[in-house]
């Protein structure tokens, strides 16, 4: 009615619409108590807790899988190699295409400020660079994911791929693998001042991983009973820790440095649930390479090489540097 | 039987005027709310959905530049940030205040969230500033808050802000049915009382019931072209504004929208596939020459200098694609500096989206002012009229009553 009878319209039309007008009363705008809004809890994309972990895959049976192929004696020169052979293949084309990650910190990451992909897999992948062409610029960096890293390997986009990559007897049906070149394990991650100790201490407790990991599996499968949370990428992890939406994340002990790396009233707590060997991955039918890689890697062991590049990466997040980790073979 | 028929002739006159008064009220009301009330608060929901759009997609391109971050970027987006505030502000103080605090109303999750967004935003890019990778999650996090929650809610206002103005004009521009049966009614009145008067006294005319008559005919003919014309105004307003503008603005949205897809997917670092793909949908719903949201502003386009931003905005549209392009195959090639030098500051790709920002927005001012200049002669036209047939309405009861009243006399 009272849009009907505007204030125009009163006026024009006198006695009658004023009283029809005052039929109906001034509108009531009491204004409501103002209610708590709920507080907002913003979540990365994808956040959630895991009800059901799928099962393993059962791994195929392929004995050590750690152990592989035994280098000649004698690392050769760089730029001197049986023509033929894969190296020198590879120092005709005049670089070295390494497959490698852009995320995690201190072990394949892009640094902001300059823009470059560094870190202790990098400098791997410059380390066999020298070793084939006395040159340790001569590395073309690709960026994998995870999923992309066989594919890349099978197509011939990468020559070898030097991505936190464990070695296991599924891996090996389709590439091969150096020798471990680091050991991981999945340890815990919690804020310093939580008091927790490890995964035992977390039962009931919400625990960070991502999607689709075997260390999302790992925590599900946890006896202490932990509530496993899954999210796209690790460092939504961390963003959740910081948020005090999960109190703990658990992975590779690498993965888990670059982060406290990234926040440092946090640390890696109890003792590794699970071993993680990483291996450099190549191409099936490429032994030769794979025989000199483990020479090379060798070197790096006895030469203090690995010692200098896990006090340069890791040694300030993971404490001094263990023995590197020793060679297996099978001929 | 006569002081029957001035009483039967004054109501009628009565009823007539009143009737007629009302509906042309009714269409005056519903264009002053036009002009003072839906329409501004639909240009307020249009830029509270622009202004955060821009700002996601502003806020991921500083966040790319990361310690190179340009000033200009950085006061772009506060200036975002700022107008979506004043304009939800104007928003706010329009409605109820139970529809702002009612929980997940599009009011309340804006008025709660935005400062949610801007702190994610600021801790991305204070941790970006220390070489940090985390911080890309945080401002993955922003951008998932904003696409999920405030976006959503800056969109459903918006609708409901257009639908308020398309009922508006619906309500001012019907054709003026009741005008005419009232006056139809009063003319019907006299006549008759003519005609009867007539064949009584074997007068021809009766100077008063005549001066009524045209009292009735001068009302109905003002009234009927009054409302004719504004109804002609509303539709133009339509036509030339409220629709162009609407697409115009969802295309403006669109290109924001994959803009910021384009520099997410850089964020993200190998794992941005899910933004590329949204990008390509969004692409495809804003389109170019042959379909989508520029083509359609391109054919409701109704004056050439709209017609001329909107082709600018699809040439530059097509320079942004092939940008694009370069940017992915750059990105997946390895070479993620040269797609980042692409993607930002004087890059194709951030030249050319500006460049269609600006054609979108320039067509938007012209199809606003086309909209606010209709609304405003369709008030023209009904100014006066609503005093105009008050007052006739009164002459036409007045005369008759004297005409009636001489012939009383005479009689008795």
């Amino acid at each position: 009615m009272r849009t009907l009878f505007g204030k125009a319209g009163v006026a024009a039309l006198g006695l009658v619409v004023t009283l029809l007008a005052a039929g109906c009363g001034a509108d009531d705008t009491a204004v409501p108590p103002a209610r708590p809004a709920a507080a907002a809890l913003p979540q990365p994309e994808g956040a959630g807790v895991v009800t059901e972990v799928p099962e393993a895959d059962s791994q195929p049976d392929c004995g050590d899988p750690t152990a592989s192929l035994r280098p000649r004696r004698g690392v050769p020169s760089p730029g001197r190699f049986a023509s033929g052979s894969t190296m020198a293949r590879i120092v005709a084309d005049g670089k070295l295409i390494v497959g490698v990650d852009q995320n995690t910190y201190r072990f394949g990451f892009r640094d902001p400020l300059t823009g470059d992909i560094e870190g202790f897999d990098i400098d791997m992948a410059r380390a066999i660079a020298e070793a084939l062409f006395g040159d340790r610029d001569r590395v073309q960096l690709k960026v994998l994911t995870s999923e992309q890293r066989i594919p890349a390997l099978r197509d011939g986009d990468v020559d070898i791929v030097i991505r936190t990559m464990t070695i296991n007897c599924e891996r090996l049906a389709d590439v091969d693998f150096s020798t471990v070149y680091y050991q991981a394990g999945q340890r815990v991650l919690v804020k310093s001042n939580s008091g927790y100790t490890g995964m035992d201490s977390l039962g009931g407790k919400k625990v960070c991983a991502t999607e689709g990991s075997t260390s999302l599996r790992n925590i599900a499968e946890s006896p202490a009973g932990p509530v496993p949370v899954q999210v796209a990428d690790w460092t939504d992890c961390l963003v959740m820790l910081q948020q005090n939406q999960v109190e703990a994340i658990s992975t590779d002990d690498t993965i888990l440095a670059g982060l406290t790396a990234q926040d440092p009233f946090t640390t890696v707590v109890g003792e590794p649930l699970h071993a993680e060997p990483y291996g450099i991955a190549f191409p099936k039918g490429h032994e030769d390479f794979v025989r000199f890689v483990n020479g090379v890697l060798d070197r790096m062991r006895s030469d203090g090489t690995w010692k200098a590049l896990y006090d340069k990466w890791v040694a300030a997040l993971l404490g001094p540097a263990p023995q590197p980790p020793s060679a297996r073979y099978r001929d | 039987m006569l002081t029957l028929l001035i009483i039967g002739l004054v109501l009628a006159a009565v009823v007539a005027g009143l009737g007629t008064a009302l509906s042309v009220q009714r269409r005056a009301q519903a264009l002053d709310e036009l002009a003072t009330s839906s329409g501004p608060l639909s240009a307020a929901a249009q830029q509270i959905y622009r202004s955060l759009s821009s700002a996601d997609a502003t806020a991921t391109s500083a966040f790319l530049s990361g310690g190179r971050e340009p000033s200009e970027l950085r006061e772009s987006y506060l200036t975002d940030i700022a107008a979506a505030q004043s304009a939800l502000a104007v928003a706010v103080a329009a409605r109820e205040p139970a529809d702002v605090t009612a929980p997940d109303s599009p009011l309340a999750t804006l008025s709660g969230q935005i400062s949610v967004y801007t702190g994610l935003v600021d801790t991305a890019r204070a941790v970006n500033q220390q070489g940090l990778p985390l911080g890309a999650a945080y401002q993955r996090e922003a951008s998932y808050l904003m696409r999920s929650q405030l976006l959503p809610a800056a969109e459903a206002l918006y609708r409901a802000e257009t639908g308020n103005v398309g009922a508006g004009q619906d309500r001012a521009s019907g054709f003026p049915f009741l005008e005419l049966a009232f006056g139809v009614l009063a003319l019907a009145a006299l006549v008759a009382a003519q005609l009867y008067l007539r064949r009584r006294t074997r007068r021809v005319f009766n100077l008063g019931l005549l001066a009524a008559t045209l009292a009735a005919l001068v009302s109905l003919v003002w009234v009927l072209v009054a409302s004719t014309a504004a109804s002609a105004d509303v539709g133009r307003s339509r036509d030339n504004g409220s629709t162009q503008s609407d697409v115009l603005a969802r295309a403006r949205i669109a290109a924001l929208t994959a803009r910021a897809d384009e520099t997410l997917t850089l964020v993200a670092r190998g794992s941005g596939d899910d933004f590329e793909k949204h990008y390509q949908d969004t692409s495809g719903h804003l389109g170019g020459a042959e379909g989508g949201l520029l083509a359609e502003a391109r054919a409701l386009a109704t004056t050439s200098e709209v017609r001329e931003h909107v082709d600018e905005a699809i040439a530059q549209r097509r320079n942004w694609s092939a940008a694009h392009e370069d940017i992915r195959q750059a990105d997946s090639g390895g070479d993620y500096r040269a797609a980042v030098d692409i993607t930002i500051g004087s890059g194709e790709a951030a030249t050319s989206f500006a460049a269609v920002d600006s054609a979108l927005a320039a067509a938007i001012d012209n199809t606003t002012a086309s909209f606010d200049d209709e609304i405003g002669q369709a008030r023209n036209a009904l100014t006066g009229a609503v005093a105009a047939v008050v007052v006739l309405a009164v002459i036409m009861a007045a005369s008759a009553v004297l005409g009636l009243w001489q012939r009383l006399k005479e009689y008795r």
